[in-house]
């Protein structure tokens, strides 16, 4: 419990808060405003929220004093006293409010001194709204506030994706709401974000700071990897990695949890130090079963990590990585066959796959060998042509297993 | 005021003796009165209300008018209204002959020729009826009150109405949906309020006794009324709109009931008393309406025009108020019910009324009572005594004004009540009834007085109110005194019903309240309630419509209110707490002050220029549409169905009006139990109509009949298309009810199924999002077998990969173990990794109906296959081969003939080999492959719309 706090003290704490807040904004300090908007991260206890507590009266001290920020200084101390009592729901209406009276002074502000501000009340209102969230889906309510937060920063991004110097504080704005889009699994929300961003002539992508750069790139980068763009996939993940600051190894493991998979998919295989080094061995046994023709391998792994896959939504990405496995087993039955008889190298039995497919558990006829082969060579993961009748797949001389050399099969 | 204590006889014989003292005082205060009203919305407009009724009766036919007026009240009179239409109409429809009205209640006439317009209106008379017809049964059980309605000419009517009853009922439930809850809970409040009364009153009663219950959940509904008064408030206007767009005029009807009684009240009020017609009139803001409206009563017909227009003023005043508390509706029931209980002792009206339900009903009644009621009559008013019996007979035929009677002659019989009341309410009515000049006057007044003291114990006001300061009634000419009466008794029916009905109301309201009625004899109750349920949909018409009219009207206002509100607080705070126990006076002090900012408030508000225009536009409105009602008199069978469309019209109005105004109740706050439809039909077959407008119960089949249709859709040998639309009603059927259990499923997994069967796939998908829908709420159904189709559907028909694995990962582990659900994997993975030949060895293999969704995708899959063989065969591919890999008949002979003429169709190269087979030359079809368009395309893409099917269909 906090210790008793005198009414007079309370008071002088409160009003000391609310004169560093009004001074920040006559000083156009946007650094000490950030601090001082800063809800989410407050512990339970500070000198402030107990002195709102000894001093229930402070929305009307807060009006009172300060009449011009009479809409964003008495919701925003309920805020901050909602918070440290742990009532997160009521935290985040409040703070709703007051990051609209926020928002209302922003866009009168015609210089973007306040910026920093604003992407603390933009962070903070997802944060709170996602601890508002759990609260209300703990006692059995809608939860919905992340919901609204993120049309609230909508309604930021409206002002801040405008000509004019405002508008480099814009990436932030939308990290936020790609974060929320994907933990609500609205992403296709993002698609007018950005677009937005991307066909905007007057302000170079460039010129955004370098970390919502990164974090853009790599939530359209899994944007990308939803819609088996692998190509764009690859970019705009790989733009991410380059530029994350090589510090921040989680991000980076974020970044390459997506990667990974993407390069696979465009026959890059990965180092299994760095599966090891960024913590994905998940992977490991994919990239073996590809380096192995190992089709059993594959199917292990994904059905041992399905979950992991599908949350992630990587799995369909690497199921479809079962032709290159193929594609590695015909291969190396083409090498051992060359050793024994090179003179029948480039033909290839199709009762020999088969026999192969066996030897790794895998039960499959030789209508559907043979449909798999034919596969390959219709996907170019093969070079030459099958024969029906005499059942046997005739490689072609030169290259008969092409690289993808990051094409997608 | 020591009278209140006494018993009813005492009481009543008091009242006269108070009115005579009082009357002279009252002269001054008169002015403050119509600005009272502003301030106390609850109490005046229960009196206000039951000012309207006696009105209508005198001017009878004249005074219809006041549009504004209308607003408000229409709802209390459409009610009356209609029931009585209903019932009587086959010999007065045409009439509306003042004759009539006598031997019915008055009111029932106004209604009842409003009534021809038959138009949206509608709905209330609908709504009225069905109170009406509950209240049938409610007097059914009592026994003796029905007797009198088989006397009247409608008795065969009254038996009838049961089916116009689930009709109604239907529309009712749709219109008002959103509005419900707020219903609901405005009947709370004013039940509670009455019941409190009967409680105190009458706790030996039997039937009674529940009511104790009622009491109790009267503090808690009370703070919820004027949150959903605003509600209905809101609502309203749109309802209001359409009305008077329609030609048919019913708003008219209602206005005029309304006008009437305005203009009867003020009338009277103009002509005995001098003084008191004069601040009225400076209330109302029209100096010259006065006159207008005296003359108007007495020559009724002529005055139409000039009273809608110059009362409006006064009227919207006092409706404003009542509608403020939001129980206007409740508040005339009240009213007309009121008088009957003896809590001021002072009914001079009342009693009547309770005298006329004794002798109709001595079931309900003691006999002392009765005595006690006749004695009183007479003396008191000697002048109506002669006519309301009279008319109250017929009305009681009618069934409305039983319940209340009874009521309020058991609240007489024990006479209790009186000590309940706040020493200053006796003080005020002490002080209107020395302001009486007469005894008509002196009757009416006690009448009003009544309303107001139910008014305020529905509110919960009673004893926060600060009688001191309220202003004075308005005085009444005798003979709207006596209309008033009569009217009352016919709109008051649903009040009683209500006191009793609160438990219930919750289940009740929108439940098909005719077979409780029928069914339970035993317990009359029930049959209250459900009337209740429906007067009080009506009451919140009527509150909505006045809100209406009055928006600008409130506005100026709200200040008037305001201060009245923190008055009551206040006093609530000191004084009237220690009344409530010691029965101790309260402090007079500061009323002459506030009585003069109410009063300043309320004339400026009817004097503005904007209100003057708005009031003239609107009466010339009601006018249009008066005549055009004059028009269409019809049957009364095809009103029924004119006003049974119309009701649904206007709840979906409100519906939609509610939906618009979002701030005011959300959806997830709405009831909507409230509003779901109870079906009546019980044809088996029904085509499917998509819904404009709310579902009407007779046409929608409950529950055993679904059952029974959708048996007969499975076994029915009819083409896909008879099938698809019975489903669909049957579907239909069931989200208007609300019926979601086994059965829905059932319904929807039979649809899908066929659906699927017929490749119907905008149809299946629609049945799988419900199916989904209705599994995770943990209805029994085949699960498995349709998240196998669900997959299906996603993988083969949806290229959205994240709803794919949205649906991957929703899987349990036992789902995976599942046969259909592991087929359905093992397609995906034979998609996924273009294994054609697996594929179509599932498709072979596949369970349940699995085949079916994979049969939309066989064509894409053969013809992907087909490619991929051209290019990576070579040099030819038997096509027998082909055929048989790729699914086509299982014969070789055949599936290679079939397989020939498909790849042929594809621009498949073929050429015969050495041994006389056919050949897939592979690297000639390679560059000739195509897709062909499908032979069966319909130009709009749905080949269900096709027009020889169309035709086909039966």
């Amino acid at each position: 419990m906090a210790p008793y706090l005198s009414m007079g003290e309370a008071h002088r704490r409160i009003a000391d808060y609310l004169s560093r807040v009004a001074d920040s904004i006559s000083s156009s300090d946007g650094a000490a405003l950030a601090s001082l908007l800063a809800v989410s991260s407050a512990p339970p206890s500070t000198p402030l929220s107990d002195a709102l507590s000894a001093f229930p009266d402070f929305p009307r001290l807060a009006a009172d004093r300060y009449p011009h920020l009479s809409d964003l200084l008495p919701t925003l101390l309920r805020a901050i006293h909602s918070h440290s009592l742990i009532r997160f729901a009521d935290a985040y209406s409040s703070f709703e409010k007051a990051a609209n009276a926020f928002l209302q002074e922003f866009r009168n502000w015609e210089t973007p001194w306040a910026m920093e501000a604003m992407h603390t009340v933009a962070l903070e209102i997802r944060l709170l709204a996602e601890k508002a969230d759990r609260e209300l889906a703990t006692s059995g309510k809608n939860p919905d506030k992340l919901q609204a937060a993120g049309s609230f920063l909508m309604k930021v991004f409206g002002a801040l994706a405008v000509k004019g110097p405002k508008r480099i504080g814009a990436l932030y704005v939308t990290c936020q709401l790609f974060k929320i889009y994907f933990r609500l699994g609205t992403v296709h929300l993002c698609r007018s974000v950005i677009r937005s961003i991307e066909t905007a002539r007057n302000f170079d992508f460039e010129d955004f700071p370098v970390k919502d750069k990164v974090t853009y790139m790599y939530y359209t980068g899994r944007l990308e990897v939803f819609n088996e763009n692998f190509l764009v996939a690859d970019q705009k993940l790989t733009y991410a990695l380059m530029h994350c600051n090589p510090q921040y190894e989680a991000n980076l493991r974020r970044i390459l949890k997506f990667l990974v998979p993407v390069k696979l998919s465009i026959g890059v295989l990965p180092r299994i130090t760095l599966l090891e080094r960024y913590n994905l061995l998940e992977y490991a046994d994919v990239v073996t079963s590809l380096k192995r023709g190992d089709l059993r391998l594959l199917r292990q792994a994904l059905e041992r990590h399905e979950d992991q896959f599908l949350k992630s939504g990587v799995y369909l990405v690497l199921e479809k990585l079962e032709l290159q496995v193929y594609q590695r087993l015909v291969k190396k039955i083409h090498i051992i066959q060359r050793q024994k008889e090179p003179a029948k190298a480039h033909q290839i039995k199709l009762e020999v796959v088969v026999k192969a497919l066996k030897w790794l558990e895998i039960d499959m006829d030789v209508d559907e060998v043979e449909c798999i082969m034919a596969c390959l060579i219709y996907k170019n993961l093969i070079k030459g042509y099958f024969a029906h009748k005499s059942k046997v797949l005739v490689l072609s001389k030169q290259d008969p297993f092409p690289k993808l050399n990051g094409k997608p099969v | 005021m020591a009278s209140h204590g006494a018993g009813a006889a005492a009481g009543s014989d008091a009242a006269p003796a108070e009115v005579s003292v009082v009357g002279q005082t009252n002269p001054s205060l008169y002015l403050p009165r119509t600005s009272a009203h502003h301030s106390w919305p609850s109490s005046t407009g229960a009196a206000t209300v039951s000012w309207n009724y006696p009105l209508d009766n005198q001017s009878q036919d004249a005074i219809y008018y006041d549009p504004q007026r209308d607003v408000s009240v229409p709802g209390s009179n459409e009610n009356v209204a209609s029931s009585a239409p209903h019932n009587v109409q086959p010999s007065m429809d045409t009439e509306n002959a003042t004759h009539f009205h006598v031997p019915y209640s008055s009111s029932l006439q106004h209604g009842y020729s409003p009534a021809e317009y038959a138009n949206y209106y509608y709905n209330y008379p609908q709504t009225t009826n069905d109170s009406s017809v509950q209240q049938g049964g409610a007097n059914q059980h009592s026994g003796a009150a029905h007797q009198p309605l088989t006397s009247f000419q409608n008795s065969g009517s009254y038996v009838g109405p049961t089916s116009n009853t689930y009709y109604n009922a239907g529309g009712h439930q749709t219109a008002p949906g959103y509005g419900t809850s707020s219903y609901f809970y405005q009947n709370n409040t004013w039940n509670g309020g009455s019941s409190e009364n009967s409680y105190t009153q009458t706790q030996s009663y039997q039937n009674y006794q529940s009511s104790n219950t009622n009491a109790v959940q009267h503090s808690v509904s009370v703070p919820t009324n004027s949150f959903l008064y605003q509600q209905q408030y809101n609502q309203w206007p749109h309802y209001y709109n359409h009305t008077v767009p329609n030609p048919a005029g019913d708003p008219v009807g209602n206005s005029n009931t309304v006008a009437n009684t305005t203009s009867s009240y003020s009338c009277p009020s103009i002509q005995p008393p001098p003084p008191g017609t004069t601040s009225w009139k400076s209330n109302s803001s029209s100096s010259v309406a006065p006159p207008i409206q005296a003359s108007g009563a007495r020559e009724p017909q002529n005055q139409y025009n000039n009273q809608a227009v110059q009362t409006h003023t006064p009227v919207l005043e006092n409706h404003y108020v009542n509608q403020e508390p939001g129980n206007p509706r409740s508040q005339n029931h009240y009213a007309s019910q009121t008088p009957a209980c003896p809590q001021n002792n002072v009914n001079l009206n009342p009693v009547q009324q309770s005298n006329n339900g004794d002798q109709q009903k001595t079931v309900f009644v003691t006999p002392e009572t009765s005595n006690e009621n006749k004695v009183q009559v007479p003396r008191i008013a000697p002048g109506f005594s002669m006519v309301i019996p009279k008319s109250e007979k017929k009305i009681l035929g009618a069934d409305l004004a039983k319940k209340p009677t009874y009521v309020s002659v058991l609240m007489l019989k024990n006479g209790t009540d009186a000590r309940s009341l706040p020493f200053s309410l006796r003080n005020y009515a002490t002080r209107n009834f020395n302001h009486c000049k007469d005894e008509a006057q002196r009757a009416a007044c006690q009448s009003m007085i009544e309303e107001i003291k139910n008014k305020a114990i529905a509110d919960g006001t009673l004893l926060t109110k600060n009688w001191d300061t309220e202003p004075l009634l308005p005085l009444l000419g005798s003979v709207a005194t006596i209309k008033e009466t009569s009217s009352a008794n016919n709109s008051s029916p649903s009040v009683p019903s209500s006191t009793f009905t609160h438990r219930r109301r919750l289940k009740t309201r929108w439940e098909p309240v005719v077979e409780d009625k029928v069914m339970d004899k035993v317990e009359p109750i029930k049959g209250f309630a459900n009337g209740n349920t429906h007067s009080n949909l009506e009451a919140k018409n009527i509150m909505s419509n006045s809100w209406d009219s009055r928006k600008v009207l409130q506005s100026h206002q709200a200040p008037a209110i305001k201060v009245s509100q923190r008055r009551a607080k206040k006093q609530k705070m000191s004084s009237y707490s220690g009344l409530m126990q010691n029965g101790n006076a309260s402090s007079d002090s500061d009323k002459d002050q506030d009585l003069t900012k109410y009063y300043a408030s309320a004339t400026a508000l009817a004097n503005s220029p904007e209100e003057k225009k708005r009031r003239e536009h609107r009466s010339k409105r009601f006018e249009k549409n008066l005549n055009s009602s004059s028009k269409s008199k019809n049957s009364a069978a095809s009103k029924d169905a004119i006003a049974n469309v119309h009701a649904r019209k206007a709840v979906s109005a409100l519906l939609t009006r509610s939906c618009e105004d979002g701030t005011s109740l959300a959806v997830e706050d709405m009831d909507w139990d409230a509003l779901t439809v109870k079906g009546t039909c019980q044809e088996i077959e029904k085509q499917y109509l998509r819904l404009t407008s709310a579902p009407d119960p007779a046409t929608v089949r409950p529950e055993h009949v679904l059952e029974k249709a959708l048996s007969m859709v499975e076994t029915s040998q009819k083409n896909y298309l008879y099938k698809c639309d019975q489903l669909k009603s049957i579907r239909q059927d069931l989200t208007v009810q609300r019926i979601q259990d086994e059965l829905t499923v059932k319904v929807y997994e039979t649809h899908a199924r066929l659906a699927m069967q017929a490749g119907d796939l905008p149809e299946y998908n629609q049945c799988q999002s419900q199916l989904k829908r209705l599994y995770i709420e943990g209805i029994k159904g085949c699960y498995f077998e349709f998240s196998a189709y669900n997959l299906l559907c996603v993988m083969l028909h949806s290229n959205n990969k994240r709803d794919l694995l949205s649906s991957l990962a929703s899987l349990s582990k036992e789902a995976k173990q599942n046969e259909a659900v592991k087929h359905a994997l093992a397609v995906h993975s034979a998609v996924s990794s273009g294994n054609y030949v697996q594929f179509f060895k599932l498709y072979k293999q596949a369970p349940n109906l699995n085949s079916c969704l994979m049969d939309l995708y066989v064509e894409r899959m053969r013809f992907e296959a087909v490619k991929c063989m051209s290019k990576s065969y070579r040099p030819t591919v038997p096509v027998g081969y082909v055929g048989e890999i790729l699914g086509f008949l299982r014969t070789n002979s055949e599936a290679s003939e079939e397989c020939e003429i498909w790849l042929k169709a594809h621009g498949a190269i073929l050429s015969v080999d050495n041994s006389g087979d056919l050949q897939l030359d592979t690297k000639a079809s390679a560059a000739t492959l195509y897709m062909p368009e499908p032979e069966n395309a319909v130009a709009h893409g749905d080949a269900s719309l096709a027009v020889n099917d169309f035709l086909a269909r039966t």
